[in-house]
């Protein structure tokens, strides 16, 4: 499995990633307060790699790394460079990469599928994407 | 003991294009008035910081007024507003903002506001350059596409938390977490005005040709924009104070489209420089 280096400098697998955001979500005070109905399912794309998570009732489900055709289903996607992602997983991201909004507007990010789950889902799913700050990258 | 702050509220009738609205509006300090337009689907607690800023109150009368449909301004008295769909007109919002400045009696007043108020604060410089002693537009352009989205109204989706998270990336990471929190906590209750406001920001106010004839020798034009404003960028605003002219630009670092709300500390730095700059620029003015 591809090693990366997280903003720690120590070096993860995109699995030990998976498990690192996922543990991160599940232990935010923000997102578990408010959670309750925080359900959907999302691709992400970091060129290199793609991760679907999979989030039912503010906690998540699974994380698949690197999923084959059709292995899972999801409602929206978020698909940028890695060099994009790479700026997302810093503590303090530089301006235009401090969230999808900025990145959609002025950078590469494209935000595509089912909008409608992001907006239902925006409050927790803001939240949930800056946990990148601290988790890093695996690209 | 407790703690009384300086600041009072009081509401004012104003009587513009035939709609008739109760206007309340902040106020704190004296001398000459500094009228603070507030942001889209927002009201003037924004202003907090300015507001109780005892550097900026000894010498200025600040005054942030809610606009109508926001905060404590209801809509208009004496329509159904309720059956027609709210969009903000730049001709509406600039007659509004001199009939405000009239009903108090204001004499050489600054206009400021950020984003859809930094825009209206260009409109005023072009319209009634005489009506004001300067402006200093925050967060605005001579045009700003591209936020006038269904979103902001959609009824499957929760309207308070989509306006409210939506404009988060609108603001600093540095920006202290709790008046980010602040300003989130604004933009929930502000709905129903945002996306008739955003009507003005992204498709009625439109500038890119009429920017050469806003005299910013006749009303000073001081731009301050902070470098994580991804809607108006520092380089939207530098692009037009560069066509006014004498028009001034200065960019904000660390800081986002929000910055008296999500930043006073920051901002007020920047605010000082602009309204140096204005004072400079009305005296040479007036010789």
């Amino acid at each position: 499995m591809t090693a990366t280096t997280a903003t720690d400098g120590s070096t993860v697998t995109a699995a030990e990633w998976a498990d690192a955001f996922a543990r991160a979500s599940d232990e935010d005070p923000e997102i578990q307060a408010h959670g309750k109905y925080f359900t959907c399912s999302y691709l992400l794309d970091m060129e290199r790699r793609t991760f679907v998570v999979q989030v039912g009732r503010g906690k998540v489900l699974d994380v698949t790394v690197d999923p084959g055709p059709l292995q899972v289903p999801y409602q929206f996607a978020l698909r940028a460079s890695a060099d994009t992602w790479r700026n997302f997983g810093v503590p303090v991201p530089a301006p235009m990469y401090h969230g999808i909004w900025s990145a959609s507007f002025q950078r590469d990010l494209r935000l595509e599928g089912d909008i409608l789950v992001l907006m239902q889902n925006l409050r927790c799913f803001t939240r949930q994407f800056e946990l990148l700050r601290t988790v890093g990258v695996p690209v | 003991m407790s703690k009384i702050s300086p600041v009072t509220g009081h509401y004012v009738d104003v009587d513009v294009d035939g709609l008739l609205y109760k206007i309340f509006y902040l106020e704190n300090g004296q001398g000459q008035p500094l009228v603070c337009q507030h942001t889209a689907g927002c009201h003037n607690h924004q202003w907090r910081g300015l507001l109780d800023d005892d550097e900026i109150t000894k010498d200025y009368r600040v005054i942030a007024y809610d606009l109508p449909r926001h905060g404590k301004s209801d809509p208009p008295e004496n329509t159904k507003w309720w059956t027609e769909e709210y969009q903000l007109t730049a001709d509406h919002y600039a007659n509004f903002i001199v009939a405000l400045v009239d009903a108090l009696e204001l004499e050489n007043p600054i206009f400021m506001g950020s984003s859809f108020g930094g825009n209206i604060a260009l409109q005023l410089a072009l319209r009634h350059p005489d009506r004001f002693a300067g402006v200093i537009p925050v967060e605005g352009a001579d045009h700003s596409p591209g936020f006038y989205l269904d979103w902001w109204q959609h009824p499957h989706a929760n309207a308070a938390q989509v306006c409210a998270s939506g404009v988060w990336d609108l603001m600093a990471p540095q920006s202290p977490e709790a008046d980010r929190w602040k300003t989130w906590f604004y933009y929930s209750q502000g709905s129903e005005a945002f996306k008739g406001d955003l009507y003005f920001y992204s498709v009625d106010h439109d500038l890119r040709d009429e920017l050469a004839d806003i005299d910013g020798r006749r009303c000073p034009v001081v731009m301050l924009t902070g470098d994580y404003d991804y809607l108006t960028t520092p380089a939207d605003s530098a692009r037009t104070a560069g066509q006014i002219a004498g028009g001034e630009f200065i960019e904000m670092k660390g800081i986002g489209h929000f910055p008296m709300s999500e930043n006073h500390a920051v901002f007020r730095t920047y605010l000082l420089q602009a309204l140096a700059l204005l004072q400079k620029a009305s005296r040479s003015a007036a010789v």
